[in-house]
Parts: C-alpha cells; structure tokens; sequence
C-alpha cells in the first residue's frame, strides 16, 4: 500500500546524536535512490509507509550504556523492526550497525534476542577510535543478501571503518559456526589481494571471525561496520590505496566530472532501488 | 551599596575580591563608574580586562598585520574571519575560519581541556551562519623523554583523546594538525585548535543586534545547556601563569564540561533556525557564548549596534540551584548560543529547539528561553529576582583597554660550536625519522575521523596539506596547512614568525592550491617581561613581512590578508619558565578544480626528480644538528621572500596544468627527509625507490649539510616526458630547478656524492623507526 509514494523511498533514521544522515540521503540520492531524513520524535505510523531503512553512523545517545543501546529502545525502532519482518530492505552503517544489533534484528536467530555486541576495538597498543581505509571481501552466496546483492561473489572493496566500538563478539563460541552455516556472515576484512586475515593490519578491531558485516537470517538487513556513504563516490577513494579504484582515481586528474562517477560502496545503495514504472 | 568615601579603602575592597585587578586597573574602574561595582559588575569587568578578552598588551603590536583586502568580507574583530572564495553553483560562497588556543585548560585537565577548545572553535564558525567543515589541532607538548617525560606522555594522550572524543562525535573531519615537542612545553602544552566553514555570502549572520531593534521589540533567547558553575573564571584564569599543584588544583574547576552530544542537537537544530529566518528574511543576530558568558555576548552584541539590554537572571535556566548573580552572568558554560530575534519570531524559535528536537529531553534542563530584551537606552542591565545587578552604559564594558609594555631583544644563541665532522648518512637518517620531531604522525590522526561528511580528498598523512571536495558536484578544492616550528621560535622570533607563513603557504601551495587567507595564533610567555614582549612584536613583524610579500598568486601584489587569529600569552610556570616563541599559522587554499591536486607519494619509476629551492646550509634548529650534536645551533633558515614567492607560484602553475606527477614541501628535516617521505608514503604493496646525486653544494658546503638543512623547497616528481616543458616553464617563471635524481624500480633510497653511494637504505630499513619507534611510546 502506497502512502504519499513512500513505499518507493528511504527513510534515514536520524536518532539524537547521529551524525552522517546527510552524506549517507545524498549517497542514495546518487543511486538513484529518494531519501527522506526523519527525525526520531516524528511520527512512527508515517514511517513504518517507507519501502526502507537506512540506520546511519553517529553517536546516537553518546554512546551512554553501550554504543546503539538507547536508541535500539526507541518507538520508531519498531516501525523498523515491523519493516525487517515484512522484507523490508534495512542498512544499519556504523552506529546503525549497533543499533541493529542491541534490537536483536542481527544476528536475529533467536528472534528478539541480543546475541550479540559490538565491543570496543582490540589493537595492539590500545584501545580507542580508529578511522582508516580498509578492504572488505564479499563472502555470502549470490543473492544471499539483499542489500550486497549487486556486488560480484568474493568481491574486494576498499571502504573507510571509524569507531570505537567495532568488534562483532558473541554470547557463545556455536554462534560462529551458526553463522556460517546460515551463510550470514556477508562481509569479512581483507587484505588489498583479497586474502582474509586476523592479522590488526587487515582486520582493524579484532572483530570475531573478521565479521565487518552481518545479515539475518532472512537476508533482507544488513548491519555494516564499515561506512559505504564514504565510499559511494570515485573522488572519495584515497589516491593511494592499492586497488584499482585508486586508479581509476589518479587517472581522472583534470577530469573532475569522473570523479563524480561511482565508488566501490554506492552499490549497496543501488540496491534500494526499486524497478520503476 | 553606599560609595565609600576613601578612595583606597574602595580600592582595597576591589582587591581583596582577588579578581585579578590591578591596583591600576580597580582605580580605573572605579572612575568609570564613579561608585563601588557588585560583584556581579566587578566579576564581568575582571573578564572583560582580561588579556584572554580585551588584547590589551597585544592590540597596538597587531595592527601592523594585513588583515584586508579584495576578497576579505569580514576580518579579525567577530568570532571568525570571513572571505570569498569564488562562485560556484551560481552563488558566492564564502570560506570562514577561526583558531584559538586552550593551552592552560589542556595542561591541567588534559582530554576535557582539548575537547572544550574544539567545542568552542566550532561555535565560533558556526555562529557565523556557516557550516563547519572541518577542524584542525596544533599541539606542543613536553620533551616525552625528558625529566617530565611521564607527565608529557599522558598529556599528548589525554589532548589527542580530547579531540577526537568531541569532533568525531560531533561529526566533524579532522583535516589535519602538526604536533612537535620541545622541552619547554613540559609545564605548559599548546593546544592550538582550528575551525573552517564555509556559507554562501547572502547568508553570513552577524553577531550584533540587527538595525530593525530600534522599530520594533526584540528578544534575547539563550539556547543550550542550562547554566552551571563550569568554566566561572576561565579567561582569568588563561590570563595568568599556571601555579603551583594546589592551585592548579583549584583551577580545574575553571575549565569547562564537553558535551558534543548536545553540541549535535544544538547545530541541527540552530540550522533549521538559520533556515527559517533567511527563508522569512527575519533580521537577526546570533553569537556563541564564550568567554565571560552571557555578559561579554549579550553586552558585545548590543554595543556593536548601539544598543542597550535588559537582562532578567531569573529567566536563565541553571543546572543547579544557588548560583550567585556574578557566576550566572559570567560563567564559562559550555554548549550556548545567544538569539536576538524579532518578539513574533520568537516562538518559532523556541518550538524548534524545545520541541522539535527536544533538548529539555535530551539533556536535562538544556533548551532555549527567553532571558531579556533589547533596549534603545544603550545601557547593560542585569536583574536578579528584582534587584538590579549590573547597570552602566554597554560601551563602558566594551571599549578597549591597553597595558604597554615594554621590549627588550631576544637573547643571542650561545656561539656556534666547531662544526662536528660529517656523521654516517645512513645512521643519521635512520635516527633523524625516527625522532619525535620527524616520525610518522599516525599515532595521533589515526583516532580522528578524516571521513565523516564524506568529502574528504586528500587526509592527514597522505599530503602536506588536507583537502576536501565541500560542494558536491562542484570542482571547488579547499586545502588547509598548520604550521610553526618552536626551535626556530627558541633562536630566531622573527623568522619563527615569517617561516611559519612560509610553510603553510607553501605546503598549501604542494598540493596544487593557491593561498588565500591565514590565522595566527600567538602563544607566548608573559608580556610583562621585556624579552617575551619583544618576541611576541618581532614575531608579528615576521608574520606581517611574510604574508604581504608572499603575495597572493593572482593579484596585484595583494598580501595574503590574516582574517583571525588569537594571543595565548602567560604560557609560563611559575618558576618563570616560558614555552618557546610559538607563532603558529594557518594557511587556507583554493582549488578551481581538486581533481588536479597533488600528493608527495611517488608515481612512476622512471620520472625525474627535481630540486626547487638552493640549500644554503642554515643548521640552526635543524633535526639532524640536534640529533649529532645536542646543540640548537644559530642561525635559521631565512625566508628569501623574492625566492620563496616565485616558487610557491610555480608550484601553482605547474600543479594546475597537470605538468606535475608529485610534490613535497621542505623544511623541518631537510630535503633528504622530504625525498625519503615521499617513498614512505607508497604502501607497501606498491613501493617505488629513488636514487638522487648530491648536487651543486653551494653555501651548504658538505653534503650532509647540503642534504640536511632546512632551507625552504620544493621537490618535485615530473614524467620524463614532460621534463623538457616543465624546465622551459620554470625557467620562464625565473626558477632554477635542479634535477638531483630519479625514481626506480625496487625499494631502495640511493644517495650518491662523489661517484659513492652516500646512503643506501631500504623502504622497510627507513619505515620502520619512522613508523613505530614513538608510537610506542604513547599508547598503551
């Protein structure tokens, strides 16, 4: 049912303290994508008409309990929550991540369970934020999930991460294992050749299992500790990455307008898209 | 209160409030307002008089900077500098900049100190109409290794997590820093902060009463945090030297809470405000709160148009009860902003702030609310629950105060020692990157979000200066550089001053963007003695001769104008010990097309490397003496503006015609540092060497002070291809370049001198110092 036409856009979720509602509605703007930035006080029943969710990165509630756990508590979190159990395509980036996660959408085995966390970075030298470009493989079968439905199996993407608090843990040791059988675990950290690693070079929290990101087990909500809104244009990929992204990159010099062109994250906007007509 | 009779007993009982007056300025005071002050009264003049508030040892000294010019819409004198940096998208857009120091606060209580410099920097771009988009930190701290070195190592530890703790969350990209040590920072860091906007020109706001308050009623809205006791005495207290542990004790409750969470909601929700007001083309004013609080605001606000305000206390909402008069009008809370706005707008603005982003939910108490009105009496009146607190004319608080001080030169350096015979070039570099001064400064930017807003281009660590992309579709470039070299300050003030121009301009000028305005901020020791005084002026001279004969590229030899800046003096324990001289400057640039902007990386084996720049064997306050000898050394590296300005146009030129592959500043460690910095910036993946020949030794006259010393450069990586242009274009342009070498396959820096290899190292041989060795030390 169509209200106001807004089963064909996204709603961004803008909690108090997010941060990123702007660069990430202009990233699926980009791709074709209409957006909508909506507050948390707005009215829960307009929401729940949104063909989807994109959770964006921020500090929502200053991190106060643990990263997402104030917001995953909101009224409008249930109109995404009704969203997910419809099919709904839902993108939780960063803190979104978290709040997906402290809702019990992802893993979202044990439906309504916390199963998981996400827990401070582990480094060697230290904790605290971390903000670098790293490289992600796309580890899920085709079409596994619905939001990395348009990248190539065991794709390579060069993607920034920046938090505090990135590392999937779990509540129990089987939990891996499940999500593995379950074809869950969607995107792992890797190296520029796309080798997987636990290596801090390569996997920059010590995340379990390299885990950047997670589906349920339907497929159709993704939680993403990487940001793709900051990888979703050409001019964003630093010149220097060993990909050829970054070449394509140094060889629009004096081209600005390529650089306008697309970046290896705006695909997991694209696929919001809904067929037209 | 009656007028006591006796001049010095109201003298006295001014003193013994112990506010910081001089005995000078309490009889001035008193004359001013011809009676004995409330607390209230003498509590808002001890701020207002303050050096941190009213420039008074420093003002005179400034005027010599160019502050003005073609494209300069507002200077020095509001919270930020203003200036136009072209058309795009069919409007004219504007670039805003502010920085300021928060030395003392971040020496006692390090992270909160830093964070609340970051806070404050951004409200004052912010209250310009802008958006901010980006911050920067310029940090001095102790000697990590000296005989402070526990208390240095927490210090850099407490800063950096101060700084990202507030700007990431408030989602603002940390565009880049510099941080450098120095003994003299051991009881008194420098915590230099930056913040850029940018705002279309139709939509700058003032921080004054708009002309329409004579025809109509206007409000005073205070917006934010509820006010607390936090922060009552701040410029006091950075206007004086840190003393001993009991007071510094004392003194932390001068600095003020952080709290970027509300600082979010507060910028959401004051740009929805900014919106509805131009979209109604609703005349208002709008100025953040600093130092000195809701007096110094309100009362700037009403002097700048000449008019008065009434001020009710009761109105102001507070976070705990029993707060005297003279703290509520004068305390340091963080997170404020104050509104004039028309009475029938003020309902508007109150519903966006208290209800549709709900701050008295958010964040206890927080929200917006009417605390007085403007007046046309041209009088500053303060009421607390009836009883008139604060009664005077408003120029009164405002007009300028002037303390002259006294100048003496800066003591000579100790005579230069025999010069040492030239050490093992390989040893050397090895040790000269990793030093505290040269290493790689990833330990510190790593923890900040270069990301966040999704435009950056170029970030901290990948280039001489940060660039992003602020206009989505547009090609604007904008390219930001800090700089200031505290040894150069120890031996020479005034090319400290002029130098610190120089490398900002110049790393700006690296990536392909041509400078287009400064900020200074000055941090210095205590005026009162002669010889700091004298730094402090011959610094300014530096800055000033730098800024207007480094010219503007593209104009008719218009200086570079310098549109805000900050003093930071009393950075001095109280064993009289003062920091270093330490001008700092920024330097902001314009890119018409980023797309063309240049890294230090290197590009293509095969490519030629070219030398801009004659080594003229300066050593003084150069890593490599210092490291073989211990010894400072004498003299400087000179700017030789002709020189310098030519090359740092050439730079511009070639970048912008794409004749360049990459380019790197020289300074700090010299031109061998500069070469082996650009193979260090290839990952390892994709690792390129270099084999260079020491060349025409000229004044240098060994080859380790030829590869060594600091005098300003360029080096240059051009395509074989296009060597034959980029000489011809140089030539024309009145540049020598010298072509010292090439880069190569494999992974090895090959210094040749005299038909040997000088220095031969491998990329994982110079990376590993440079990259982990002092990381170590901070963390964990």
């Amino acid at each position: 049912m169509s209200r106001d036409g807004l089963d064909r856009r996204v709603a961004v979720l803008g909690f108090p303290g997010s941060n990123c509602e702007v660069e990430t509605q202009r990233a699926l703007l980009a791709a074709g994508v209409k957006a909508d930035i909506v507050r948390w006080n707005e009215s829960p029943d307009r929401l729940s008409h949104y063909g989807g969710f994109v959770l964006p990165g921020g500090f929502s509630y200053q991190d106060r309990v643990r990263a997402g756990a104030l917001a995953a508590k909101e009224t409008i979190v249930e109109a995404v929550t009704a969203g997910a159990e419809e099919g709904k395509p839902i993108l939780g980036i960063c803190n979104g991540c978290q709040i997906l996660v402290e809702a019990g959408l992802v893993p979202g085995i044990r439906e309504g369970d916390v199963e998981m966390a996400l827990a401070p970075n582990h480094r060697p030298g230290g904790a605290g934020y971390y903000c670098r470009w790293v490289f992600l493989k796309h580890v899920a079968s085709p079409g596994r999930c619905l939001l990395t439905r348009l990248l190539g199996q065991s794709e390579v993407l060069p993607i920034p991460i920046a938090h505090a608090e990135g590392r999937f843990v779990t509540s129990s040791n089987d939990l891996v294992a499940t999500l593995r059988e379950n074809d869950q675990v969607v995107l792992r950290y890797c190296d520029a050749h796309g080798r997987v690693s636990s290596s801090p070079d390569v996997n920059p929290n010590g995340s379990v299992d390299d885990i950047a990101g997670l589906c349920n087990p339907r497929g159709n909500v993704l939680a993403l500790m990487p940001h793709p809104e900051r990888a979703a244009w050409l001019r964003q990929v630093p010149e220097g990455m060993e990909t050829l992204w970054a070449t394509d990159r140094s060889g629009a010099a004096g081209r600005g307008q390529d650089l306008e062109n697309e970046g290896p994250g705006r695909r997991l906007f694209e696929a919001f898209g809904w067929e037209q007509g | 209160m009656p007028a006591p009779t006796d001049v010095e007993q109201a003298v006295g009982l001014l003193l013994d409030l112990d506010l910081g007056f001089s005995p000078n300025e309490a009889m001035r005071l008193l004359k001013k307002l011809g009676r004995q002050p409330t607390l209230a009264e003498a509590t808002l003049f001890s701020i207002m008089w303050s050096e941190h508030c009213s420039y008074k040892s420093s003002r005179s000294t400034l005027k010599a900077l160019p502050t003005d010019g073609e494209h300069v819409v507002l200077g020095p004198g509001e919270d930020a500098g203003v200036v136009r940096i072209g058309e795009w998208g069919g409007r004219s857009w504007c670039l805003v900049m502010a920085h300021e120091s928060h030395n003392h606060p971040s020496q006692i209580v390090p992270a909160e100190g830093a964070a609340t410099g970051i806070g404050g920097i951004v409200r004052d771009v912010y209250c310009m109409g802008a958006d901010v988009v980006g911050v920067m930190d310029a940090l001095r701290f102790g000697n990590p290794d000296g005989e402070r070195g526990v208390a240095a190592r927490e210090i850099v530890t407490g800063v950096v997590d101060g700084i990202w703790q507030y700007g990431n969350a408030l989602g603002v990209p940390n565009l880049g820093g510099d941080v450098a040590f120095d003994d003299s920072f051991n009881e008194n860091c420098l915590v230099n902060v930056i913040a850029l906007g940018l705002v279309a020109e139709d939509a700058v706001v003032r921080s004054r009463v708009p002309g329409e308050a004579a025809a109509e009623p206007y409000d005073v809205i205070l917006v934010g945090k509820p006010t607390d006791s936090s922060g009552f005495g701040g410029a006091t207290m950075a206007s004086r030297a840190l003393e001993d542990d009991e007071e510094v004790e004392q003194d932390r409750g001068a600095v003020q809470v952080p709290d970027p969470f509300l600082k979010r909601m507060l910028t959401l929700a004051s740009a929805r405000v900014l919106a509805l007001a131009r979209e109604r083309e609703v005349p208002v004013g709008w100025k953040d709160l600093g130092a000195g609080g809701i007096a110094c605001a309100t009362s700037e606000m009403a002097a700048a148009s000449g008019f008065g305000m009434q001020i009710d206390l009761a109105l102001v909402p507070v976070a705990e009860g029993d707060l005297g008069p003279e703290v509520v009008v004068c305390s340091e809370t963080q997170e404020r902003y104050c509104w004039v706005v028309p009475r029938w707008f003020t309902p508007e603005v109150l519903k966006i702030y208290n209800d549709d982003f709900e701050l008295p939910h958010i964040y206890h108490n927080a929200r917006a609310a009417v605390i007085g009105k403007v007046t046309k009496s041209r009088r500053y009146q303060v009421d607390m629950e009836g009883e008139r607190v604060c009664d005077m004319p408003v120029e009164l608080i405002t007009e300028p105060v002037r303390e002259e001080r006294n100048i003496a030169p800066w003591p000579a350096p100790p005579a230069q020692p025999q010069l040492p015979p030239m050490a093992d070039l390989n040893v050397a570099l090895t040790e000269v990157l990793a030093s505290f001064d040269q290493c790689s400064r990833e330990f510190v930017y790593r923890h900040y979000d270069t990301e966040v807003k999704g435009c950056a281009v170029v970030r901290s660590g990948e280039a001489d200066a940060g660039v992003i992309a602020p206009l989505p579709g547009e090609s604007l470039g904008l390219a930001f550089s800090v700089d200031g070299n505290p040894r150069y300050g120890r031996l020479d003030p005034y090319w400290a001053g002029a130098l610190a121009v120089a490398e900002a301009m110049r790393n700006v000028a690296a990536v392909g963007a041509t400078p287009w305005s400064l900020t200074d901020c000055l941090n210095y020791g205590s005026p009162e003695d002669p010889e700091t005084f004298g730094a402090f002026a011959e610094g300014v001279r530096g800055i000033s001769d730098a800024a207007r004969r480094l010219w503007r590229k593209g104009s008719d030899r218009e200086p570079v104008p310098i549109i805000s800046g900050n003093v930071s003096f009393y950075n001095h324990s109280t064993s009289g010990k003062a920091v270093a001289p330490s001008p700092i400057v920024c330097c902001a640039g314009v890119l018409q097309d980023y797309s063309r902007c240049l890294t230090p990386r290197l590009k293509r084996a095969g490519s030629i490397i070219y030398l801009l720049g004659p080594r003229y064997g300066e050593m003084g306050g150069s890593e490599y003496m210092r490291i073989l000898t211990g010894v400072w050394w004498a003299a400087v590296p000179q700017v030789r503006f002709e020189e310098e300005r030519v090359r740092i146009h050439a730079a511009i030129e070639l970048a912008g015609d794409g004749l360049l592959l990459s380019c790197h500043d020289i300074s700090s460690g010299g031109m061998l540092v500069s070469a082996a910095e650009m193979m260090l910036a290839n990952d390892p993946g994709q690792v390129l060497g270099m084999e260079l020949e020491v060349g025409d030794l000229g004044a240098a006259t060994r080859a380790d002070l030829w590869l060594f010393c600091e005098s300003p450069g360029f080096l240059m990586e051009v395509d074989c291809a296009l060597a034959g242009e980029v000489e011809a274009r140089l030539a024309g342009m009145g540049v020598r370049p010298e072509r010292v070498g090439a880069v190569t396959h494999g992974d090895r820096l090959v210094v040749r001198h005299l038909g040997s290899a000088a220095i031969d190292l491998g990329y994982t041989d110079l990376k590993s110092g440079w990259s982990s060795a002092v990381a170590g030390a901070f963390v964990g």
